[in-house]
């Protein structure tokens, strides 16, 4: 039945989207680069990954969150938070408690604040946006409550070493993301967990027939995601100069940007951890250009802008996509 | 001492009786807030049984499906099976003691494959219980759709594959959970001949296993074809089980509802050739979907399409009706050419569509009946710009009364009224459009006998008025018995027309069949007969 | 909307918030007298209208199971477009104009978007979010722009037979809010599209053109808004509305509008508008540090909708 072939074929069009961003990566590597040679140095390129590692991080979360058919806008105002927390923790200049305490506690907080976004939305059922707005506030609020305007500029070396230091070279942010990318991926396609993601963001009613842990999913999600934050904080704070209450503004934007132009579906069940760090390295790039375009201070501002659109222009394609596909569930 | 013998003795025979009876249902009650669902419902079945449970909508036949699934929990009674009483409520539970559902409604996961549809929630695993042990998942699988002749990619997502091999890969995911008792719950509702015949085929393999088949369905013909035993339910109550041949078709409506039904026989119309034509569909395609299908419809005509399901029906009704567009060919009522994609321009031209899915797409649950009713031409019953309730109350009261629709009140919520007056709710919102056409897409699925009955009185008369009715529907029985004519699909495009004297189920079935010929489309225009 | 002929009294949410706002403000005026005397009442009142004309068609957009995250986004873009028309010399009306105008086409993309091609609401204002706001930032290099005319500034101080100007406005909107949405079929559609879109389309509404109307209206009013704003504090800047989105929201649904679509009352959201008000004011006043604003207005958000999702489970009964 015709019918048939051409839904398949523009079936396998969605699954194309990871294949898509691919190309659009290396067509824009290769334009930028030609016209500006100095992009292509090496220490250019090694700046851009280090830009995206934490970003990378957040979005292999971010990807099981929206897998799952929710949205965690809050990771931004999360990462500020951890900021300051770590900074005061561990900096000279105010508690000066040991790197490791530091650290545990960094973790702890983030996926504890991940954990209750997984409470509010599992058993509060309040709806996840609404949740992660909340907190996106709340968590500004509390981090400039914290900080006081206060600028932290001294680090102990045990914490410089997170985000400056190299292990064969590579800086440690880059493996973290390594890892924490290639345990995702693991996950998602080879753990019975993995699984029951993308199967209860498919169709959650035959999940409930199914006896799928509906709940228990999302709230290891979130703490997941909380968690990521956590380690993304560590890794990329100590890069800076210093701490203060501005940090992760407007992050969150750019992590879904990523997930979404990666080929995550917001309505859940789509989706795919490679194709989220495509999407982040995707819009690293973007980033870097537009230094190099010399757009110069501007850049700035038109960034975000530009990150808006990139939904948008990934939201028309799935349109145009999805309107032969019958992947979606109407409902 | 030799009392002592002989009680071990008995202990023993009884243990033994017990292992005899698979399941035992016993006095089972639920309530869902006032209503009770299932009020001392009992039921036994022995292993390598095939038990079919019949009975109108509302009688609690869902109810108790979910009840042995583990999805609800009884207010009273117990569940036993294989002499182990089983814990309710609970999934898992159910499932390890071998209980499996086969749903009617769609339980796949759209972007999984099949592999995963199956053991989702049951996968097997290896290193150290961390990974999925993928051949072992893919093997099996691969098994299993052997077994049900079905040839399909098991990596493809399921959601790419057609609705019939959907349904297939639902009953794979049931057949590989190694069950003792399989509930099937409409199985073949979108299925095809050929799968029914494979499913059938299947059950009865299962039944010389020992497996227990508890076989739920409208569909009478099917119950005779398969069943042991039946059980009748309703209005929550047992009302017998008896063995198949102690039963007749009549015997077993007249349980179901509790009185004696006439099942509708057709009449036929009273002027079928003296109306003029009103729906004239002349080539309509839409890509992908279906093309040339060219159709009339008169005043006063009932003209039933049939076909299997998704040779699509349901989708040139809404491409007529204006829900979807239309990619070549024309609409026409009354001779007015109809734009494509506009509902609204469509209702204005006298078009209306009772859609497959009443609660999703022809109600709003929610509303109370008066909005429901008035929804459709809320725009005419307006005073100054305003919402007249004077009006909307005239017009509720009205279709309440002419269709019988039974509710203590306009300002109930539609929800809360049962399938058959729910649809009527449908039919009535869209007559107050004073349609010209009218298309009923299934109108009487999942309404218990006595309300088909209405149903169908409703739209013969309706006919007789002089309205075009086309009536979809799967339910070859209606479909023969309602139409002055009947147009068969077949794969996205029409097969045949037959009128009422020739029409036969056979001949119907025929045409929306006959896969492997290669016969051009004239062949089958000029009546479909060899 | 039914009778009332039955003891089922539709309108218990809106009286729980007014009782919890006749708490507030008597707790308010015990801890602080002054807070609740006239002159401070209505020195506050001046910073209420934006958020209560924002809130009208996002009780409507919520009713429709949508959301609009880009209001605040769109205001800077707008006000960014007056200011620079001002600088450029243009007459104080035609920016107006074009500002309204900008506004309105800002809605309209998002309706776009959402009504014709079908795309999460959630996503396109998040997205739009950010461009507008970026788009602002970048056209005027985040700079401020003052010094406008007096005469301008009466529009947003000014009163008329001792009511505020842009009161005005907002009680015109009010009205026809309340009667649209109550009293014509199109309320009806909204609340319609809000529980079942499917039914809706197959029943002949025009579910893309409404939504499109919503969305576009919400732009309209976010230029409104920014305009107002303008003229009260003499200054148009490219962060101006940042974080009105939270407040907006968290008025409409404290008013008792379900975030799910279906559910809401004009007269809930003003009652959400004026706790909102007194909350973020008081707090002001008190504690004079913007930041606890943002907590708590953060966790009513939250605390709102747990609230809307328990009562609702204990009236229906299960």
């Amino acid at each position: 039945m015709s019918k048939n072939a051409i839904i398949s074929k523009l079936g396998v069009l969605a699954q194309k989207r990871e294949y898509g961003v691919l190309a659009l990566l290396v067509v824009t590597f290769i334009t930028v680069g030609s016209q500006n040679h100095a992009f292509l140095a090496m220490g250019n390129l090694k700046d851009m990954l280090v830009a995206c590692a934490p970003v990378a991080i957040i979005a292999c979360g971010m990807t099981f969150v929206l897998l799952l058919g929710e949205i965690d806008i809050s990771v931004g105002s999360m990462m500020g938070l951890l900021a300051a927390v770590i900074g005061i923790l561990t900096s000279p200049q105010h508690m000066g408690l040991p790197v490791g305490v530091g650290i545990c506690i960094t973790l702890l907080l983030g996926t504890g604040l991940g954990l209750i976004n997984g409470l509010l939305v599992t058993f509060g059922k309040v709806p996840s946006i609404i949740v992660t707005l909340g907190m996106l506030t709340a968590l500004r609020g509390i981090t400039e409550l914290l900080m006081a305007g206060r600028w932290i500029t001294q680090l102990p070396p045990g914490l410089r070493v997170l985000g400056v230091g190299t292990i064969l070279g590579v800086p440690v942010c880059i493996w973290v993301a390594v890892v924490v990318a290639a345990a995702s991926i693991l996950m998602a396609r080879e753990t019975p967990l993995g699984r029951r993601i993308y199967a209860v963001g498919s169709n959650s009613k035959a999940a409930l027939v199914a006896g799928l842990p509906e709940r228990r999913l999302k709230i290891f999600a979130f703490a997941l995601t909380g968690f990521l934050t956590a380690v993304a904080t560590l890794v990329s704070v100590p890069l800076l100069s210093v701490i203060e209450s501005g940090i992760g503004n407007s992050l969150e934007m750019l992590v879904v940007t990523c997930v979404v132009v990666g080929g995550t579906s917001t309505n859940g069940g789509r989706g795919t951890i490679i194709g989220s760090i495509l999407g982040v390295l995707l819009l690293g790039m973007v980033r870097t250009d537009l230094i190099f375009l010399r757009l110069g201070e501007t850049s700035t501002y038109w960034e975000r802008a530009i990150q808006g659109a990139f939904i948008l222009v990934a939201v028309l394609i799935d349109h145009i996509a999805r309107r032969r596909s019958n992947l979606e569930v109407t409902q | 001492m030799l009392v002592w013998v002989l009680s071990l003795i008995l202990i023993d025979l009884d243990g033994y009786y017990m292992d005899f009876q698979l399941i035992e249902v016993n006095e089972i009650s639920k309530a869902f807030g006032g209503v009770q669902a299932l009020d001392g419902v009992s039921l036994d079945m022995a292993p390598g049984e095939i038990h079919a449970l019949v009975g109108e909508n509302g009688a609690g036949k869902s109810t108790l499906i979910k009840i042995l699934a583990g999805t609800y929990t009884p207010d009273k009674g117990t569940v036993t099976v294989s002499g182990k009483k089983l814990h309710t409520g609970d999934v898992r539970a159910s499932e390890d003691a071998g209980i499996a559902v086969i749903h009617q409604e769609s339980t796949a996961f759209l972007h999984l494959n099949a592999v995963d549809n199956i053991f989702v929630g049951r996968e097997p695993l290896r290193c150290l219980g961390m990974l999925l042990d993928r051949p072992l998942m893919v093997n099996h699988t691969k098994e299993l759709l052997k077994r049900l002749d079905e040839d399909l990619n098991p990596m493809q997502p399921v959601g790419e594959l057609p609705l019939a091999q959907r349904q297939m890969v639902g009953i794979a995911r049931a057949l590989s959970k190694q069950s003792k008792l399989l509930i099937m719950d409409e199985p073949t509702a979108s299925l095809s001949t050929r799968e029914t015949e494979t499913l059938f085929r299947i059950i009865r393999q299962l039944q010389s296993d020992g497996v227990g088949i508890l076989y739920v369905s409208h569909r009478l013909e099917e119950v005779f074809e398969l069943a042991d035993r039946v059980t009748v339910l309703r209005d929550g109550h047992t009302v017998d089980t008896l063995p198949i041949d102690k039963v007749t078709r009549a015997s077993l409506i007249q349980m179901m509802v509790g009185r004696e039904v006439t099942e509708t026989s057709n009449e036929g119309s009273k002027s079928p050739e003296t109306g003029k034509v009103v729906l004239e569909v002349d080539k309509l395609g839409r890509e992908g979907v279906f093309q040339d299908v060219t159709l009339q419809v008169r005043a006063g005509e009932v003209v039933g399409l049939a076909g299997l399901v998704g040779a699509g029906r349901s989708e040139v009704a809404r491409a007529i009706f204006g829900v979807d567009r239309h990619t070549s060919g024309s609409v026409k009522v009354d001779g007015s050419v109809l734009c494509s994609g506009s509902v609204k321009e469509a209702v204005n031209m006298g078009i209306a569509l009772v859609p497959e899915d009443r609660q999703h797409e022809g109600l709003v649950l929610p509303m109370t009946i008066m909005d429901n009713l008035s929804l459709v031409i809320q725009n005419r019953l307006t005073r100054w710009g305003l919402r007249s309730s004077e009006r909307e109350k005239e017009l509720a009261e009205k279709t309440m009364h002419d269709l019988d629709v039974r509710a203590s009140n306009a300002y109930v919520p539609a929800e809360s009224l049962s399938g058959g007056n729910q649809q009527k709710l449908v039919i009535g919102k869209w007559l107050a459009s004073s349609p010209r056409v009218l298309i009923l897409d299934e109108p009487t699925r999942g309404i218990d006998v006595g309300a088909k009955t209405e149903v169908h009185k409703m739209i013969r008369k309706l006919a007789d008025d002089g309205l075009a009715v086309l009536f979809i529907s799967s339910d070859l029985p209606e479909v023969l018995a309602m139409s002055d004519r009947i147009i068969v699909m077949r794969a996205g495009t029409v097969a045949g027309e037959l009128k009422r004297e020739e029409a036969t189920q056979e001949k119907v079935l025929e045409l929306a069949l006959a896969e492997s010929r290669e016969s051009s489309q004239t062949d089958k225009l000029a009546g479909g007969v060899e | 909307m039914s009778r009332l002929k039955l003891s089922t009294f539709q309108y218990w949410h809106e009286v729980v918030l007014f009782a919890l706002l006749v708490g507030l403000m008597l707790t308010a005026g015990y801890i602080a007298p002054t807070f609740t005397g006239l002159p401070a009442q209505s020195e506050m009142s001046t910073h209420v209208w934006e958020l209560a004309l924002l809130a009208l068609p996002m009780t409507f957009i919520i009713i429709t199971a949508g959301i609009d995250l880009s209001i605040g986004s769109t205001m800077a873009l707008c006000a960014v477009v007056f200011g620079m028309g001002f600088e450029a010399g243009i007459s104080l009306w035609i920016c107006a104009g074009l500002a309204l105008l900008t506004g309105t086409c800002a809605g309209a993309l998002n309706g776009v978007f959402v009504g014709y091609l079908r795309v999460h609401p959630l996503i396109v204002t998040l997205a739009t979010m950010a461009v507008y706001r970026g788009v602002a930032e970048g056209v005027s290099h985040a700079r401020p722009i003052s010094g406008f005319p007096d005469s301008f500034a009466v529009i947003g101080r000014g009163t008329v037979l001792g009511l505020p100007i842009p009161g005005l406005f907002f009680i015109v909107a009010l009205v026809v809010a309340i009667v649209a949405l109550s009293k014509t079929p199109f309320g009806r559609s909204v609340y319609a599209i809000g529980h079942n879109e499917n039914t809706s389309r197959f029943s002949g509404i025009s579910v893309d053109k409404i939504k499109l109307l919503l969305y576009t209206l919400s732009g309209t009013a976010a230029a409104m808004a920014a305009i107002m704003f303008v003229a009260r504090r003499n200054t148009a800047k490219a962060d101006i509305g940042q974080g009105m989105e939270l407040d907006v929201i968290t008025a409409v649904v404290l008013g008792g509008t379900s975030i799910y679509g279906g559910k809401g009352r004009i007269a809930g959201t003003l009652l959400g508008i004026l706790l909102i008000h007194e909350t973020r004011e008081f707090v002001s006043w008190q504690w004079s540090k913007d930041e606890y604003n943002a907590i708590v207005v953060g966790v009513l958000l939250i605390v709102s909708v747990l609230l809307n999702t328990v009562l609702a489970k204990r009236r229906v009964g299960d």
